[in-house]
């Protein structure tokens, strides 16, 4: 089981493109993915953290500060997506069932 | 009753399960594993509140993760039966704190 | 049954995920592995108040970060036609005790689940929840 590689999503595709992060903790970043390793660590460059509400730090703002180059330890790293089509949109659920 | 350390004996039995964020959830138990990780179907959530009644969501076919679950128990059909949710009022449960 | 089986076979299929931050994700699974490591494509985010959503093409999202998996209901019955497949090997050889196919199902277990499939339609769609109750 320790020797199967993370197959389930293969980061190459996502070399040189944004992505974004999200973190445990809360912290989200989106930057270019530069490298990456099985253990999930990323380097991103250029990267940019969403701040997040001083009230409620589980709520990102669009304030953002610039990061630079970063390491992302894997361990920490939560969600990883593509920032190219990703936005936000309206409430896509008209009639949430259940509730 | 829950024979040994195990889910085995209530594999296609009816649970009752608190998770770690406070809701319950009942429902069959299809499967388990060593996490406890937890197959539950035809499962539904009973919401508790001091204003009015229990209210039952449909959730249908869940996965929950082991981390998350505080609680497992059966449930006692014949008992559950008896109970009138409707006139049930209670405080919802806090969430876990880590 | 374990449930990374159920979750291996409910690849293709949408499914909601709840994370325990409680922001949840309605997507498609594309993959998962034996950490619960899911990809989810064609992916709608829900903060957790419920209050607003992305989209996107496709995410990664760490097992560990998981609360539950809502699964289409239909999945269940497939998972058994797998097993089936699987449990074609001669009775009463190998397993030291515990688990397993265990429970005395016979092979044609699955034959057994009519009365189903109430609510069909639709399960693509919303969250279970309009997103959290705010706890």
């Amino acid at each position: 089981m320790s020797g199967r590689k993370e197959t389930v999503l293969d980061l190459a595709k996502f070399v040189d493109k944004g992505v974004q992060v999200k973190l445990t903790g809360g912290r989200q970043v989106s930057g270019t993915l530069k490298g990456y390793d099985q253990l999930l660590n990323l380097v991103l460059d250029e990267a940019v953290e969403f701040l997040r509400d001083a009230d409620d730090p589980l709520k990102t703002t669009d304030q953002t500060r610039r990061l630079g180059l970063i390491v992302c330890r894997g361990t920490a790293v939560m969600l990883v997506s593509p920032t190219d089509g990703t936005e936000e949109i309206a409430n896509p659920f008209i009639q949430p069932d259940g509730a | 009753m829950l024979g040994g350390p195990g889910l085995e004996s209530v594999v296609d039995q009816i649970i009752s399960v608190i998770t770690n964020d406070g809701r319950n959830i009942v429902g069959v138990l299809k499967g388990f594993d060593q996490a406890t990780n937890i197959i539950l179907d035809e499962s539904h959530e009973r919401v508790y509140s001091t204003k009015e009644g229990v209210q039952q969501l449909v959730l249908g076919l869940y996965i929950i993760r082991g981390d998350n679950i505080s609680i497992i128990g059966e449930l006692d059909e014949e008992l559950d039966a008896s109970l009138d949710l409707a006139e049930v009022r209670a405080h919802p449960l806090r969430p876990v704190i880590h | 049954m374990l449930p990374l089986s159920l979750l291996k076979t409910a690849q293709g299929h949408p499914m909601l995920v709840e994370l325990k931050n409680g922001e949840t994700y309605n997507g498609h699974l594309v993959n998962c592995d034996t950490w619960m490591n899911i990809h989810l494509r064609e992916v709608i985010c829900t903060s957790k108040d419920g209050d607003r959503f992305w989209r996107m093409p496709e995410c990664y999202i760490r097992g560990n970060t998981i609360k539950y998996l809502r699964v289409p209901d239909e999945v269940i019955d497939k998972v058994q036609e797998d097993k089936n497949r699987s449990d074609r090997r001669p009775p009463g050889v190998g397993r030291g005790r515990g688990r397993g196919g265990g429970h005395g199902h016979g092979p044609d277990d699955a034959s057994g689940r009519g009365g189903r499939g109430g609510r069909g339609g639709g399960r693509t769609g919303g969250p279970a929840r309009g997103g959290g109750r705010g706890r």
